[in-house]
């Protein structure tokens, strides 16, 4: 079609016709994926008798509106969110930095043996939780008490006198077990993410880097790791979502109520004989809040990160 | 400023069917202040060996000096070498100044202020001081490649080496960028190792070519040497553009008997080539004359198949015989005129032929120059 037989007028009006089906599309799919969230938005700003009354995602009439659910809600989980973000931010930062150095090691580096590692992170990768359960509550209560018991008492035992206790699975505790369990199982996956990334980075800059006298160590901190900005997002949002999200672990790790994270916390609020669903629904919001703040904090260089710029 | 030298430098590389050999014992003495040239085609093993004297590659056998010192086994920041990428090899998230001072902060313990005054120099130097605070990403090719020039300067190392540093640059940028590196490498007076698959780069910048050919040297001289008295067909075909024209024949008492001609040879060229029956003339195209009516020895018929005007000259692709696929290329003045299917006579003077063993493709006979080195002047 040319300017020249009048197509491009017609060109025009169909891109325009496109275009219109386009955004159509879009709003479509917003609709779609927005709705649950109205309908909680909504319903958790109900009474129980208005939820009765109304449609699920209807509005609450000015005699149906409380904030009740929301403040129960918001007591309950308050405690919780507060251990969740104790726990999974270290359990993050840790699990996105130490992949990013083993992808670099098992990349950018070479080495005899390398593919043997690669191999048994992906394989990481694909051991589900419910398999390691009982080893890892094994781990935490009794093998590791045991060994750091024997060891400090045998190596400082002139300073110990031979009596030192692994301290008692207080809160705090088992909130750092649950940490370096979320951060030590999300090192396969950030390995892979950061690996794929790192093959893409032009070898010919690793060494003139190396031609530049840099150290290994060097390279990783000067090239590397600001070349894995975008690349860091990814897992960090991954990664947060990941950790914040379990319950499994959090579940046999954790006992102590003061303790407890927030899934824990919401399992909790909805876990009653009666089922409340302005409550439930409040809770589900509040216990979202988080990892929507990161999506949003993040969301852009996200987008840098999964597209590969 | 150093003298460099690889002694027998061998790299094999293990594979399923076995070990390659990617660079087969190969010797050569690069003097202080050299520009040495290694030119092949692709998979030659050109870049491996300026890998190895960079120590990005293990050597597999041989040594490699600097100065005497054997350098095999250091680590690349130790040898004072230079290396400029043909991707460039830039930092992106760092600025020119950045990029530059990466090396002399690493390799060095040079105070800041110091540092600092080197690079402004060095891109004083290279035209590039009013992009200082840029990055790579908002340069061009050709500044691009000016700033990994100045990388490669700042360092002030004692060999240059080159990756095909000009490969990515337009044709235009390249000639230009070729007379400027030549200049910077004279001025600055660095031994420098250039790899290129271009011939004419070789050609034009170089004091000495090494043309290597499945990992082994075939040569290592002048580029006029090489164009000239080139050591086996390899080199007599590598070197040169349009590239020399070779004819398979057979040597019969004082004619060598080709598919479409005879060639009547003198005795002094029958006693150098005594021994040899099986033989390839060689002739590069601006050495075919062509003539009107000559009752001299050597001159054939042909048919011009396709004329290519450059402006400063012609390049002929003429023919033997119309029905056969042979061609062979003649290149003519520029005001010359010839036409496409056009009847010939072409000579081939004896003293412009080169004479290669078929077998093993050894030079036997070179077309003879007074002295290549009082090639006469212009002046």
């Amino acid at each position: 079609m040319s300017i020249r037989d009048g197509g491009f007028i017609d060109e025009l009006r169909s891109t325009e016709n496109s275009r219109i089906g386009l955004y159509a599309l879009l709003l479509a799919g917003i609709a779609f994926y927005l709705f649950p969230v109205e309908t909680a938005v909504m319903t958790m700003f109900k009474t129980e008798s208005a939820f009765a009354r109304t449609l699920p995602f209807a509005p609450p009439g000015t005699d149906g509106f409380t904030l009740d659910a929301l403040t129960t809600a918001w007591n309950t989980l308050r405690p919780g969110l507060i251990n969740s973000l104790l726990m999974a931010i270290p359990a993050t930062i840790v699990s996105a930095l130490l992949g990013s150095m083993t992808a670099y090691g098992l990349t950018t580096i070479s080495w005899r043996g390398q593919v043997g590692v690669v191999v048994l992170i992906i394989a990481g990768i694909f051991i589900p939780y419910q398999a390691v359960l009982v080893p890892l509550a094994q781990f935490w209560f009794q093998v590791l008490p045991g060994l750091l018991n024997g060891f400090v008492n045998t190596v400082f035992g002139f300073i110990t006198g031979g009596n030192w206790q692994y301290p008692s699975r207080n809160g705090y505790v088992q909130l750092l077990q649950l940490s370096i369990t979320h951060a030590a199982y999300g090192i396969p996956i950030c390995t892979l993410l950061f690996r794929s990334y790192y093959q893409s980075i032009s070898d010919e800059m690793i060494e003139a880097a190396r031609l530049d006298g840099a150290s290994a160590f060097s390279i990783y901190r000067n090239i590397i790791l600001p070349l894995s900005l975008p690349m860091f997002a990814v897992t960090l949002i991954y990664q947060f979502t990941q950790v914040y999200n379990d319950l499994l672990f959090a579940l046999v790790l954790v006992n102590e109520p003061a303790s407890q994270v927030a899934t824990q916390r919401l399992a909790a609020l909805t876990g009653g004989v009666v089922q409340s669903f302005n409550t439930t629904m409040a809770g589900a919001i509040v216990a979202a809040l988080p990892t929507l703040l990161v999506y949003i904090m993040f969301g852009e260089q996200f987008a840098k990160g999964v597209a590969g710029e | 400023m150093a003298q460099l030298t690889l002694d027998e430098v061998t790299k094999t590389f293990q594979d399923d069917d076995g070990e390659i050999i990617a660079v087969d014992e190969v010797s050569v003495d690069i003097e202080d202040g050299e520009f040495l040239c290694v030119v092949g085609p692709s998979g030659c093993g050109k870049s491996t060996t300026l890998r190895m004297i960079a120590g990005l590659e293990d050597i597999t056998r041989g040594e490699i000096r600097l100065d005497g010192q054997i350098i095999n086994d250091q680590p690349p920041a130790r040898r004072n070498v230079a290396m400029v990428f043909q991707s460039y090899a830039l930092y992106p998230h760092m600025t020119v100044r950045e990029n530059m001072a990466f090396g002399l902060e690493e390799s060095t313990d040079m105070p800041d202020d110091e540092i600092n005054e080197r690079v402004e120099q060095a891109c004083k130097d290279m035209g590039i001081f009013e992009l200082i605070d840029r990055k790579p990403g908002e340069l061009s090719g050709g500044q691009q490649q000016r700033v990994a020039l100045g990388r490669a300067i700042v360092r002030d190392p004692e060999v240059f080496l080159m990756d095909e540093p000009l490969a990515n640059l337009d044709a235009k940028l390249k000639a230009e960028m070729r007379t400027e590196l030549q200049e910077l490498q004279h001025d600055l007076d660095v031994t420098t190792v250039y790899v290129t698959h271009d011939q004419t780069e070789a050609m034009t910048m170089s004091d000495r070519i090494a043309i290597l050919n499945d990992g082994v040297l075939q040569q290592c001289a002048t580029p006029l040497e090489c164009y000239h008295e080139p050591n086996n067909l390899f080199v007599a075909g590598f070197i040169g553009e349009p590239s020399m024209n070779f004819f398979p024949t057979t040597l019969e008492g004082s004619t060598l008997k080709g598919e479409w001609f005879e060639y009547e040879l003198s005795d002094e060229t029958v006693a150098a080539v005594e021994g040899t029956t099986d033989i390839t003339l060689g002739i590069r195209p601006e050495d075919i004359e062509f003539v009107q009516s000559d009752t001299r020895s050597n001159v054939f018929d042909s048919t011009v198949h396709v004329v290519e005007p450059r402006g400063n000259e012609n390049t002929a692709h003429l023919q033997f015989d119309e029905s056969m696929d042979d061609q062979f290329i003649a290149t003519v003045g520029g005001m010359k005129q010839l036409k496409s299917g056009q009847r010939v006579k072409v000579r081939f003077p004896e003293n412009a032929i080169h004479l290669f063993d078929t077998a093993s493709g050894e030079a036997i006979r070179n077309r003879t120059l007074d002295e290549i080195e009082t090639v006469e002047s212009v002046v």
